[in-house]
Protein backbone atom coordinates (compact mmCIF):
# COMPACT_ATOMS: atom_id res chain seq x y z
CA UNK A 1 0.00 0.00 0.00
CA UNK A 2 1.16 3.66 -0.91
CA UNK A 3 0.70 5.03 2.12
CA UNK A 4 0.75 8.17 3.67
CA UNK A 5 3.91 8.47 4.57
CA UNK A 6 5.39 7.95 0.92
CA UNK A 7 2.85 10.18 -0.37
CA UNK A 8 3.45 13.13 1.68
CA UNK A 9 6.94 12.94 1.51
CA UNK A 10 6.82 13.66 -2.07
CA UNK A 11 4.13 16.77 -1.04
CA UNK A 12 6.49 17.72 1.33
CA UNK A 13 9.25 18.10 -1.65
CA UNK A 14 7.23 20.42 -3.54
CA UNK A 15 6.16 22.38 -0.41
CA UNK A 16 8.35 25.77 0.49
CA UNK A 17 8.77 27.71 3.55
CA UNK A 18 7.90 31.29 2.52
CA UNK A 19 9.49 34.66 4.74
CA UNK A 20 8.77 37.74 3.44
CA UNK A 21 11.07 39.11 6.49
CA UNK A 22 11.96 38.21 9.85
CA UNK A 23 9.07 38.04 11.53
CA UNK A 24 7.80 34.99 10.54
CA UNK A 25 6.20 33.40 7.50
CA UNK A 26 4.48 30.91 5.65
CA UNK A 27 4.23 27.65 3.19
CA UNK A 28 4.38 28.04 -1.08
CA UNK A 29 3.80 25.27 -3.27
CA UNK A 30 6.22 24.81 -5.90
CA UNK A 31 3.44 25.19 -9.05
CA UNK A 32 5.56 24.88 -12.07
CA UNK A 33 9.17 23.34 -11.94
CA UNK A 34 10.85 26.37 -13.81
CA UNK A 35 10.15 28.37 -10.25
CA UNK A 36 6.41 29.47 -9.86
CA UNK A 37 5.27 29.34 -6.46
CA UNK A 38 1.97 29.78 -5.03
CA UNK A 39 0.97 31.25 -1.83
CA UNK A 40 -1.60 33.17 0.36
CA UNK A 41 -1.36 36.90 -0.27
CA UNK A 42 -1.13 37.47 3.15
CA UNK A 43 2.17 35.05 3.54
CA UNK A 44 3.22 36.93 0.31
CA UNK A 45 2.55 40.79 1.89
CA UNK A 46 5.85 42.09 0.50
CA UNK A 47 7.08 42.70 -2.87
CA UNK A 48 10.05 39.78 -1.86
CA UNK A 49 10.26 37.04 -0.06
CA UNK A 50 12.85 34.48 0.86
CA UNK A 51 11.64 30.80 0.17
CA UNK A 52 13.12 28.00 1.54
CA UNK A 53 13.45 24.67 0.04
CA UNK A 54 12.87 21.52 1.90
CA UNK A 55 16.18 20.27 1.40
CA UNK A 56 17.52 23.30 2.95
CA UNK A 57 18.21 25.51 -0.14
CA UNK A 58 17.35 29.28 -0.16
CA UNK A 59 16.18 31.49 -2.84
CA UNK A 60 15.03 34.91 -2.95
CA UNK A 61 11.82 35.39 -4.80
CA UNK A 62 10.15 38.25 -6.20
CA UNK A 63 5.95 38.82 -5.77
CA UNK A 64 4.74 38.71 -9.81
CA UNK A 65 1.25 38.72 -8.98
CA UNK A 66 -1.12 39.02 -6.27
CA UNK A 67 -5.28 38.82 -5.67
CA UNK A 68 -6.03 39.93 -2.68
CA UNK A 69 -10.07 38.67 -3.40
CA UNK A 70 -8.69 35.36 -3.41
CA UNK A 71 -5.71 35.57 -1.01
CA UNK A 72 -3.53 34.21 -3.29
CA UNK A 73 0.18 35.13 -4.79
CA UNK A 74 2.89 33.91 -7.37
CA UNK A 75 6.08 33.91 -6.03
CA UNK A 76 9.19 33.68 -8.63
CA UNK A 77 12.63 32.15 -7.86
CA UNK A 78 15.57 32.14 -10.17
CA UNK A 79 15.72 28.29 -10.29
CA UNK A 80 14.55 24.87 -12.62
CA UNK A 81 14.20 21.52 -12.09
CA UNK A 82 12.16 21.84 -8.83
CA UNK A 83 9.96 19.64 -7.48
CA UNK A 84 6.92 20.38 -8.83
CA UNK A 85 3.55 19.32 -7.39
CA UNK A 86 1.04 17.79 -9.01
CA UNK A 87 -1.89 19.74 -9.27
CA UNK A 88 -5.62 17.92 -9.36
CA UNK A 89 -9.21 19.38 -9.86
CA UNK A 90 -10.65 20.99 -7.50
CA UNK A 91 -14.30 20.42 -8.47
CA UNK A 92 -13.95 16.47 -8.26
CA UNK A 93 -13.39 16.47 -4.70
CA UNK A 94 -16.26 15.40 -2.86
CA UNK A 95 -16.91 15.20 0.92
CA UNK A 96 -15.63 12.24 3.10
CA UNK A 97 -12.33 12.17 0.54
CA UNK A 98 -9.10 11.93 2.71
CA UNK A 99 -6.97 15.19 2.56
CA UNK A 100 -3.57 16.05 3.83
CA UNK A 101 -2.05 19.39 4.98
CA UNK A 102 1.58 20.28 4.45
CA UNK A 103 3.06 23.32 6.06
CA UNK A 104 5.14 24.41 8.94
CA UNK A 105 2.91 24.89 11.60
CA UNK A 106 3.96 27.11 14.61
CA UNK A 107 7.41 26.93 13.06
CA UNK A 108 7.59 23.10 12.41
CA UNK A 109 8.92 22.51 8.76
CA UNK A 110 7.12 19.97 6.57
CA UNK A 111 4.67 19.12 9.34
CA UNK A 112 1.90 16.51 8.09
CA UNK A 113 -1.70 16.95 9.02
CA UNK A 114 -4.62 14.66 7.82
CA UNK A 115 -8.59 14.48 7.51
CA UNK A 116 -11.36 14.43 5.35
CA UNK A 117 -12.56 16.99 3.18
CA UNK A 118 -15.77 18.40 5.24
CA UNK A 119 -18.10 20.43 2.83
CA UNK A 120 -17.08 22.70 -0.68
CA UNK A 121 -19.59 25.88 -1.25
CA UNK A 122 -19.06 29.45 -1.76
CA UNK A 123 -15.76 29.21 -3.62
CA UNK A 124 -14.14 27.17 -1.09
CA UNK A 125 -12.94 24.07 0.73
CA UNK A 126 -13.50 23.12 4.07
CA UNK A 127 -11.24 20.61 5.70
CA UNK A 128 -11.43 18.58 8.97
CA UNK A 129 -7.66 19.26 9.20
CA UNK A 130 -6.34 20.75 12.16
CA UNK A 131 -4.06 23.51 11.07
CA UNK A 132 -1.91 26.39 12.67
CA UNK A 133 -0.44 29.56 11.16
CA UNK A 134 2.31 28.67 9.37
CA UNK A 135 -0.03 26.42 7.35
CA UNK A 136 -0.82 29.39 4.97
CA UNK A 137 -0.36 28.84 1.64
CA UNK A 138 0.87 25.28 1.73
CA UNK A 139 -0.87 22.70 -0.03
CA UNK A 140 -4.01 20.65 0.73
CA UNK A 141 -4.02 17.30 -0.94
CA UNK A 142 -5.99 14.11 -1.84
CA UNK A 143 -4.82 10.70 -1.38
CA UNK A 144 -3.45 10.70 -4.98
CA UNK A 145 -1.05 13.62 -3.41
CA UNK A 146 -2.54 15.78 -5.70
CA UNK A 147 -2.54 19.47 -4.43
CA UNK A 148 -6.70 20.56 -4.89
CA UNK A 149 -6.54 23.10 -2.50
CA UNK A 150 -4.09 25.99 -1.07
CA UNK A 151 -4.60 26.53 3.02
CA UNK A 152 -5.73 30.01 3.99
CA UNK A 153 -7.43 30.16 7.25
CA UNK A 154 -9.25 28.33 10.30
CA UNK A 155 -12.57 28.95 10.68
CA UNK A 156 -14.56 27.52 13.73
CA UNK A 157 -11.93 25.00 13.41
CA UNK A 158 -12.08 24.33 10.11
CA UNK A 159 -9.36 24.18 7.40
CA UNK A 160 -10.48 26.78 4.78
CA UNK A 161 -8.71 26.71 1.80
CA UNK A 162 -8.54 28.17 -1.97
CA UNK A 163 -9.45 25.47 -4.72
CA UNK A 164 -6.61 24.42 -6.80
CA UNK A 165 -8.54 25.68 -9.91
CA UNK A 166 -9.16 29.38 -8.61
CA UNK A 167 -5.36 29.05 -8.40
CA UNK A 168 -4.56 27.64 -11.38
CA UNK A 169 -6.90 30.45 -13.14
CA UNK A 170 -5.44 33.00 -11.03
CA UNK A 171 -1.77 32.07 -12.52
CA UNK A 172 -3.41 31.67 -16.15
CA UNK A 173 -5.11 34.84 -16.19
CA UNK A 174 -3.78 37.26 -13.29
CA UNK A 175 -5.67 38.60 -10.55
CA UNK A 176 -9.14 39.40 -10.70
CA UNK A 177 -10.38 42.80 -10.72
CA UNK A 178 -10.98 44.71 -7.48
CA UNK A 179 -12.36 48.14 -6.33
CA UNK A 180 -9.09 48.56 -4.16
CA UNK A 181 -10.49 48.99 -0.66
CA UNK A 182 -10.97 47.02 2.21
CA UNK A 183 -14.65 47.18 3.54
CA UNK A 184 -16.30 46.13 6.63
CA UNK A 185 -20.21 44.66 5.61
CA UNK A 186 -22.83 46.90 7.56
CA UNK A 187 -26.38 47.51 8.31
CA UNK A 188 -26.65 49.27 4.75
CA UNK A 189 -24.27 48.24 2.84
CA UNK A 190 -20.32 48.24 2.96
CA UNK A 191 -18.15 51.00 4.97
CA UNK A 192 -14.65 52.15 3.21
CA UNK A 193 -12.24 51.45 6.16
CA UNK A 194 -9.35 52.31 3.52
CA UNK A 195 -8.66 53.35 -0.13
CA UNK A 196 -5.15 51.83 -1.51
CA UNK A 197 -3.57 54.66 -3.31
CA UNK A 198 -3.88 54.81 -7.11
CA UNK A 199 -6.03 51.72 -6.94
CA UNK A 200 -9.68 51.70 -8.65
CA UNK A 201 -11.23 53.45 -6.16
CA UNK A 202 -9.33 56.37 -5.45
CA UNK A 203 -9.26 57.01 -9.17
CA UNK A 204 -13.00 57.59 -8.85
CA UNK A 205 -12.57 59.69 -5.38
CA UNK A 206 -14.17 57.77 -3.49
CA UNK A 207 -13.32 58.28 0.16
CA UNK A 208 -12.30 56.44 3.54
CA UNK A 209 -16.02 56.49 5.38
CA UNK A 210 -17.84 56.30 2.30
CA UNK A 211 -21.03 53.32 2.39
CA UNK A 212 -21.51 51.38 -0.70
CA UNK A 213 -25.26 50.64 -1.12
CA UNK A 214 -25.82 47.02 -1.88
CA UNK A 215 -24.27 43.53 -0.54
CA UNK A 216 -20.89 41.68 -0.10
CA UNK A 217 -22.25 39.36 -2.68
CA UNK A 218 -23.59 41.78 -5.54
CA UNK A 219 -19.96 43.63 -5.82
CA UNK A 220 -18.31 40.22 -6.39
CA UNK A 221 -21.06 39.28 -8.72
CA UNK A 222 -20.29 42.97 -10.34
CA UNK A 223 -16.45 43.16 -10.41
CA UNK A 224 -16.07 39.50 -11.83
CA UNK A 225 -19.04 40.83 -14.46
CA UNK A 226 -16.50 41.64 -17.10
CA UNK A 227 -17.51 45.27 -17.01
CA UNK A 228 -14.40 47.53 -17.45
CA UNK A 229 -16.36 50.34 -15.75
CA UNK A 230 -18.38 49.85 -12.40
CA UNK A 231 -20.85 51.89 -11.33
CA UNK A 232 -21.45 51.90 -7.90
CA UNK A 233 -23.97 53.58 -5.70
CA UNK A 234 -22.51 54.94 -2.56
CA UNK A 235 -23.72 56.69 0.39
CA UNK A 236 -21.96 59.68 1.95
CA UNK A 237 -22.92 62.18 4.52
CA UNK A 238 -26.89 62.75 4.04
CA UNK A 239 -26.54 62.20 -0.10
CA UNK A 240 -26.80 59.22 -2.42
CA UNK A 241 -23.74 59.53 -5.23
CA UNK A 242 -22.93 57.76 -7.74
CA UNK A 243 -19.47 57.47 -9.22
CA UNK A 244 -17.61 54.97 -12.42
CA UNK A 245 -14.69 53.18 -11.18
CA UNK A 246 -12.18 52.11 -14.09
CA UNK A 247 -11.33 48.71 -12.79
CA UNK A 248 -8.57 47.77 -15.85
CA UNK A 249 -7.97 45.15 -18.06
CA UNK A 250 -7.39 42.72 -16.45
CA UNK A 251 -3.18 42.31 -16.43
CA UNK A 252 -1.43 38.91 -18.21
CA UNK A 253 0.44 37.57 -15.03
CA UNK A 254 4.19 37.88 -15.49
CA UNK B 1 -1.71 5.88 -10.60
CA UNK B 2 -4.06 4.09 -8.09
CA UNK B 3 -3.03 3.29 -4.54
CA UNK B 4 -5.06 1.38 -1.49
CA UNK B 5 -5.14 4.96 0.38
CA UNK B 6 -6.88 6.32 -3.32
CA UNK B 7 -9.57 3.21 -2.97
CA UNK B 8 -10.18 3.99 0.56
CA UNK B 9 -10.68 7.55 0.08
CA UNK B 10 -13.40 6.94 -2.74
CA UNK B 11 -15.01 4.76 -0.42
CA UNK B 12 -15.22 7.19 2.16
CA UNK B 13 -16.11 9.41 -0.41
CA UNK B 14 -18.93 7.31 -1.83
CA UNK B 15 -20.37 6.50 2.01
CA UNK B 16 -20.66 10.42 2.59
CA UNK B 17 -22.84 10.76 -0.62
CA UNK B 18 -24.99 8.07 -0.24
CA UNK B 19 -25.51 8.86 3.90
CA UNK B 20 -25.70 12.39 2.42
CA UNK B 21 -28.89 11.29 0.60
CA UNK B 22 -30.74 10.99 3.96
CA UNK B 23 -29.06 13.94 5.90
CA UNK B 24 -31.30 17.42 5.76
CA UNK B 25 -30.17 20.99 7.69
CA UNK B 26 -32.68 21.84 10.14
CA UNK B 27 -33.54 25.19 10.37
CA UNK B 28 -35.02 25.31 14.03
CA UNK B 29 -32.45 28.01 16.15
CA UNK B 30 -30.85 31.15 15.43
CA UNK B 31 -27.37 31.43 13.88
CA UNK B 32 -26.08 28.18 13.18
CA UNK B 33 -28.63 25.50 11.59
CA UNK B 34 -28.35 21.85 12.56
CA UNK B 35 -28.78 18.87 10.49
CA UNK B 36 -31.06 15.77 10.74
CA UNK B 37 -31.88 12.86 9.52
CA UNK B 38 -34.62 10.44 7.69
CA UNK B 39 -35.32 7.90 9.74
CA UNK B 40 -38.69 6.65 8.41
CA UNK B 41 -40.39 7.92 4.96
CA UNK B 42 -41.64 11.84 5.78
CA UNK B 43 -39.88 11.65 9.51
CA UNK B 44 -36.75 13.10 10.40
CA UNK B 45 -35.28 12.20 13.59
CA UNK B 46 -32.60 15.08 15.02
CA UNK B 47 -30.81 16.66 18.56
CA UNK B 48 -33.65 17.93 20.76
CA UNK B 49 -30.98 20.25 21.91
CA UNK B 50 -31.29 22.34 18.70
CA UNK B 51 -34.83 22.72 17.89
CA UNK B 52 -35.01 26.34 19.94
CA UNK B 53 -38.71 27.07 18.42
CA UNK B 54 -41.77 25.11 17.69
CA UNK B 55 -43.29 27.16 14.71
CA UNK B 56 -41.63 27.93 11.85
CA UNK B 57 -39.43 24.88 11.30
CA UNK B 58 -37.95 24.41 7.88
CA UNK B 59 -35.51 21.94 6.40
CA UNK B 60 -32.83 21.99 3.91
CA UNK B 61 -33.35 18.59 1.20
CA UNK B 62 -31.08 17.05 -0.33
CA UNK B 63 -32.14 18.52 -3.49
CA UNK B 64 -31.13 22.12 -2.13
CA UNK B 65 -34.86 22.95 -1.86
CA UNK B 66 -36.70 24.17 1.82
CA UNK B 67 -39.95 22.67 2.94
CA UNK B 68 -41.81 23.40 6.00
CA UNK B 69 -41.29 20.93 8.75
CA UNK B 70 -44.20 19.90 12.21
CA UNK B 71 -42.35 19.26 15.11
CA UNK B 72 -44.34 16.00 16.12
CA UNK B 73 -42.43 15.81 19.60
CA UNK B 74 -39.24 15.47 21.73
CA UNK B 75 -37.63 13.76 24.16
CA UNK B 76 -34.77 16.33 26.25
CA UNK B 77 -33.98 13.10 28.35
CA UNK B 78 -32.42 11.28 25.29
CA UNK B 79 -32.19 14.37 22.79
CA UNK B 80 -33.99 13.38 20.28
CA UNK B 81 -36.92 15.76 18.39
CA UNK B 82 -39.03 13.90 15.61
CA UNK B 83 -39.99 16.35 12.75
CA UNK B 84 -42.40 15.30 9.93
CA UNK B 85 -42.29 16.14 6.19
CA UNK B 86 -44.07 15.88 2.68
CA UNK B 87 -41.70 14.19 1.33
CA UNK B 88 -40.88 11.06 1.92
CA UNK B 89 -37.16 11.36 1.57
CA UNK B 90 -33.96 8.43 1.51
CA UNK B 91 -34.24 6.16 4.97
CA UNK B 92 -31.31 5.41 6.68
CA UNK B 93 -29.81 1.69 6.81
CA UNK B 94 -29.14 1.08 10.15
CA UNK B 95 -26.16 -0.94 11.27
CA UNK B 96 -26.90 -4.27 12.19
CA UNK B 97 -24.94 -4.56 15.52
CA UNK B 98 -23.03 -2.03 17.80
CA UNK B 99 -19.59 -0.65 16.76
CA UNK B 100 -16.74 -1.51 18.69
CA UNK B 101 -14.23 1.14 20.01
CA UNK B 102 -11.58 1.88 17.23
CA UNK B 103 -13.87 1.50 14.61
CA UNK B 104 -14.27 4.38 11.69
CA UNK B 105 -16.83 6.73 11.92
CA UNK B 106 -18.28 9.72 9.76
CA UNK B 107 -20.35 12.55 11.36
CA UNK B 108 -22.56 13.93 8.53
CA UNK B 109 -24.23 17.42 8.26
CA UNK B 110 -25.89 19.27 5.94
CA UNK B 111 -26.00 23.03 5.44
CA UNK B 112 -28.13 25.08 2.74
CA UNK B 113 -25.14 27.11 1.91
CA UNK B 114 -21.87 23.92 1.44
CA UNK B 115 -24.37 20.98 1.13
CA UNK B 116 -23.56 18.17 2.31
CA UNK B 117 -20.51 17.77 5.04
CA UNK B 118 -18.29 15.35 6.57
CA UNK B 119 -16.19 14.98 9.26
CA UNK B 120 -13.89 11.67 10.75
CA UNK B 121 -12.76 9.89 13.35
CA UNK B 122 -13.18 6.54 15.40
CA UNK B 123 -15.57 4.99 17.77
CA UNK B 124 -13.27 5.41 21.44
CA UNK B 125 -15.89 4.03 23.89
CA UNK B 126 -18.63 1.51 23.61
CA UNK B 127 -20.48 0.40 26.60
CA UNK B 128 -23.91 -1.31 27.27
CA UNK B 129 -27.27 0.89 28.48
CA UNK B 130 -26.12 4.25 29.83
CA UNK B 131 -28.50 6.96 31.58
CA UNK B 132 -27.90 10.58 30.39
CA UNK B 133 -27.55 13.20 32.67
CA UNK B 134 -30.96 14.69 31.44
CA UNK B 135 -32.48 11.74 32.49
CA UNK B 136 -33.02 9.25 29.37
CA UNK B 137 -31.90 5.93 29.09
CA UNK B 138 -29.66 5.62 26.04
CA UNK B 139 -29.54 1.64 24.54
CA UNK B 140 -25.56 1.73 23.93
CA UNK B 141 -23.21 4.33 25.19
CA UNK B 142 -21.10 5.25 21.60
CA UNK B 143 -18.56 7.53 22.38
CA UNK B 144 -17.04 9.62 19.33
CA UNK B 145 -13.56 10.68 18.61
CA UNK B 146 -14.20 13.37 15.70
CA UNK B 147 -14.83 16.97 15.47
CA UNK B 148 -18.60 18.15 15.45
CA UNK B 149 -19.37 21.20 14.28
CA UNK B 150 -22.39 23.08 15.54
CA UNK B 151 -24.22 23.04 11.55
CA UNK B 152 -23.96 18.92 12.19
CA UNK B 153 -25.42 18.20 15.28
CA UNK B 154 -28.10 16.00 14.65
CA UNK B 155 -26.95 14.77 11.75
CA UNK B 156 -25.81 11.24 10.54
CA UNK B 157 -22.96 9.33 12.21
CA UNK B 158 -22.17 6.23 9.99
CA UNK B 159 -19.59 3.24 9.68
CA UNK B 160 -16.95 3.27 6.67
CA UNK B 161 -19.78 1.01 5.21
CA UNK B 162 -23.00 3.80 4.93
CA UNK B 163 -24.56 1.76 8.15
CA UNK B 164 -26.27 4.16 10.25
CA UNK B 165 -24.84 4.18 13.80
CA UNK B 166 -26.96 6.90 15.49
CA UNK B 167 -27.16 10.78 15.36
CA UNK B 168 -24.65 12.94 16.52
CA UNK B 169 -25.09 15.22 19.54
CA UNK B 170 -22.43 16.92 21.66
CA UNK B 171 -25.22 17.55 24.38
CA UNK B 172 -25.23 14.40 26.22
CA UNK B 173 -21.65 14.17 27.30
CA UNK B 174 -18.76 16.71 28.78
CA UNK B 175 -16.34 14.89 27.16
CA UNK B 176 -16.63 13.91 23.79
CA UNK B 177 -19.81 13.87 21.16
CA UNK B 178 -21.64 10.17 21.33
CA UNK B 179 -23.81 8.93 18.66
CA UNK B 180 -27.66 8.67 19.77
CA UNK B 181 -27.75 4.98 19.47
CA UNK B 182 -30.13 3.32 16.39
CA UNK B 183 -32.24 0.99 18.59
CA UNK B 184 -32.84 3.90 21.14
CA UNK B 185 -33.96 6.32 18.16
CA UNK B 186 -36.20 3.29 17.04
CA UNK B 187 -37.81 3.35 20.40
CA UNK B 188 -38.12 6.87 21.33
CA UNK B 189 -39.38 7.58 18.16
CA UNK B 190 -42.34 5.33 17.73
CA UNK B 191 -43.09 6.42 21.10
CA UNK B 192 -43.43 10.11 19.91
CA UNK B 193 -45.16 9.01 16.78
CA UNK B 194 -47.87 7.24 18.85
CA UNK B 195 -48.18 9.58 21.73
CA UNK B 196 -46.26 12.72 20.40
CA UNK B 197 -44.01 12.89 23.71
CA UNK B 198 -42.06 9.91 25.85
CA UNK B 199 -44.35 9.19 29.23
CA UNK B 200 -42.13 8.56 31.91
CA UNK B 201 -43.89 6.68 35.13
CA UNK B 202 -44.15 9.12 38.21
CA UNK B 203 -45.07 8.20 41.67
CA UNK B 204 -45.13 11.67 43.52
CA UNK B 205 -42.52 10.78 46.14
CA UNK B 206 -39.27 12.85 47.00
CA UNK B 207 -36.56 10.47 47.99
CA UNK B 208 -33.61 9.71 50.13
CA UNK B 209 -31.32 7.12 49.77
CA UNK B 210 -30.64 5.70 53.73
CA UNK B 211 -29.26 2.62 54.88
CA UNK B 212 -30.84 0.60 57.57
CA UNK B 213 -29.98 -0.66 60.88
CA UNK B 214 -29.98 -4.28 59.15
CA UNK B 215 -27.88 -3.14 56.67
CA UNK B 216 -30.36 -3.24 54.10
CA UNK B 217 -30.37 -0.08 52.17
CA UNK B 218 -33.60 2.03 50.76
CA UNK B 219 -35.20 5.42 50.11
CA UNK B 220 -37.11 7.32 52.80
CA UNK B 221 -39.55 9.48 51.79
CA UNK B 222 -39.03 12.51 52.45
CA UNK B 223 -42.21 14.86 50.63
CA UNK B 224 -45.14 13.68 49.20
CA UNK B 225 -47.38 14.73 46.33
CA UNK B 226 -50.92 14.97 47.59
CA UNK B 227 -53.45 12.94 45.81
CA UNK B 228 -49.85 12.18 43.76
CA UNK B 229 -49.71 8.07 42.99
CA UNK B 230 -48.33 6.92 45.90
CA UNK B 231 -49.83 8.98 48.23
CA UNK B 232 -53.16 7.24 46.67
CA UNK B 233 -51.65 4.14 47.41
CA UNK B 234 -51.20 4.97 51.07
CA UNK B 235 -47.67 5.74 51.11
CA UNK B 236 -46.70 8.11 53.76
CA UNK B 237 -43.79 10.81 54.74
CA UNK B 238 -41.49 8.74 56.57
CA UNK B 239 -41.97 5.02 54.46
CA UNK B 240 -38.62 3.33 53.43
CA UNK B 241 -39.23 2.06 50.06
CA UNK B 242 -36.59 -0.82 50.12
CA UNK B 243 -38.27 -2.79 47.10
CA UNK B 244 -39.83 -1.96 43.26
CA UNK B 245 -40.85 -4.16 41.00
CA UNK B 246 -40.00 -7.04 43.08
CA UNK B 247 -36.49 -5.63 43.35
CA UNK B 248 -34.44 -4.41 45.67
CA UNK B 249 -33.68 -0.34 45.33
CA UNK B 250 -31.08 1.34 46.81
CA UNK B 251 -30.80 4.55 44.98
CA UNK B 252 -32.61 6.62 42.42
CA UNK B 253 -31.20 5.15 39.51
CA UNK B 254 -33.06 1.81 40.97
CA UNK B 255 -36.22 3.74 41.12
CA UNK B 256 -35.87 5.17 37.34
CA UNK B 257 -35.22 1.37 36.26
CA UNK B 258 -37.80 0.39 37.48
CA UNK B 259 -40.49 2.59 36.27
CA UNK B 260 -38.38 2.12 32.64
CA UNK B 261 -39.69 -1.08 32.58
CA UNK B 262 -43.26 -0.41 33.53
CA UNK B 263 -46.09 0.78 31.59
CA UNK B 264 -47.80 4.09 32.51
CA UNK B 265 -51.31 3.66 34.12
CA UNK B 266 -50.51 -0.17 35.66
CA UNK B 267 -49.52 -0.72 38.99
CA UNK B 268 -46.11 -1.75 40.18
CA UNK B 269 -45.40 -3.39 43.45
CA UNK B 270 -43.24 -1.58 46.18
CA UNK B 271 -42.06 -3.45 49.17
CA UNK B 272 -42.45 -0.17 52.33
CA UNK B 273 -41.00 -0.58 55.25
CA UNK B 274 -43.11 1.07 58.02
CA UNK B 275 -42.04 1.15 61.63
CA UNK B 276 -39.82 -2.07 60.95
CA UNK B 277 -42.02 -3.79 59.39
CA UNK B 278 -42.27 -4.56 55.66
CA UNK B 279 -45.81 -4.30 54.02
CA UNK B 280 -46.54 -4.63 50.09
CA UNK B 281 -48.06 -1.53 48.94
CA UNK B 282 -49.39 -1.92 45.14
CA UNK B 283 -48.77 1.82 43.15
CA UNK B 284 -50.60 2.84 40.22
CA UNK B 285 -47.26 4.41 38.41
CA UNK B 286 -48.56 8.03 37.19
CA UNK B 287 -46.95 9.80 34.41
CA UNK B 288 -44.46 12.64 35.25
CA UNK B 289 -46.07 15.99 34.79
CA UNK B 290 -43.88 17.79 31.99
CA UNK B 291 -43.15 21.58 31.30
CA UNK B 292 -44.75 22.52 28.90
Amino acid sequence: MRAFGEIAERLRRSTVQVFPDQRGGGSGVIWTSDGAIMTNAHVARKDAAEVRLWDGRRFPARVTSRDARRDLAVLRVEAGGLDAAAVGDSSALRPGELVMAIGSPLGFAGALSTGVAHSTGGGWIYANVRLAPGNSGGPLANARGEVIGINTAVINGLGMAVPSNAAAEFLRQGPRPALGVTLRPEEHGLRILQVEPNGPAAGASLREGDLLLGSFEELTAALDSGREVLPVRFLRGERVREAYVRLGARAEAA
Amino acid sequence: MANELAALSNELAAAVEQAGKSVVAVHARPRFSSSGVFWKPGVIVTAEHAIRREEEITVTLPSGKNAPAVLVGSDAGTDIAVLKVDVEGAAVRPAKTAPVAGNLALAIGRSEDSGVNATMGIVSAVSGSWRTWRGGRLDHYIRLDLTMHPGSTGGLVIDVSGAALGIATPALSRIAGVAIPAATIDRVAGEILTRGHVARGYLGVGLQPVELPDHQKGLIVLSLEPKGPAANAGVLIGDILVALGGKPVADTDDIQAALEGHAVGSAIEAGVSRGGAVRSVAITVGERPRKD
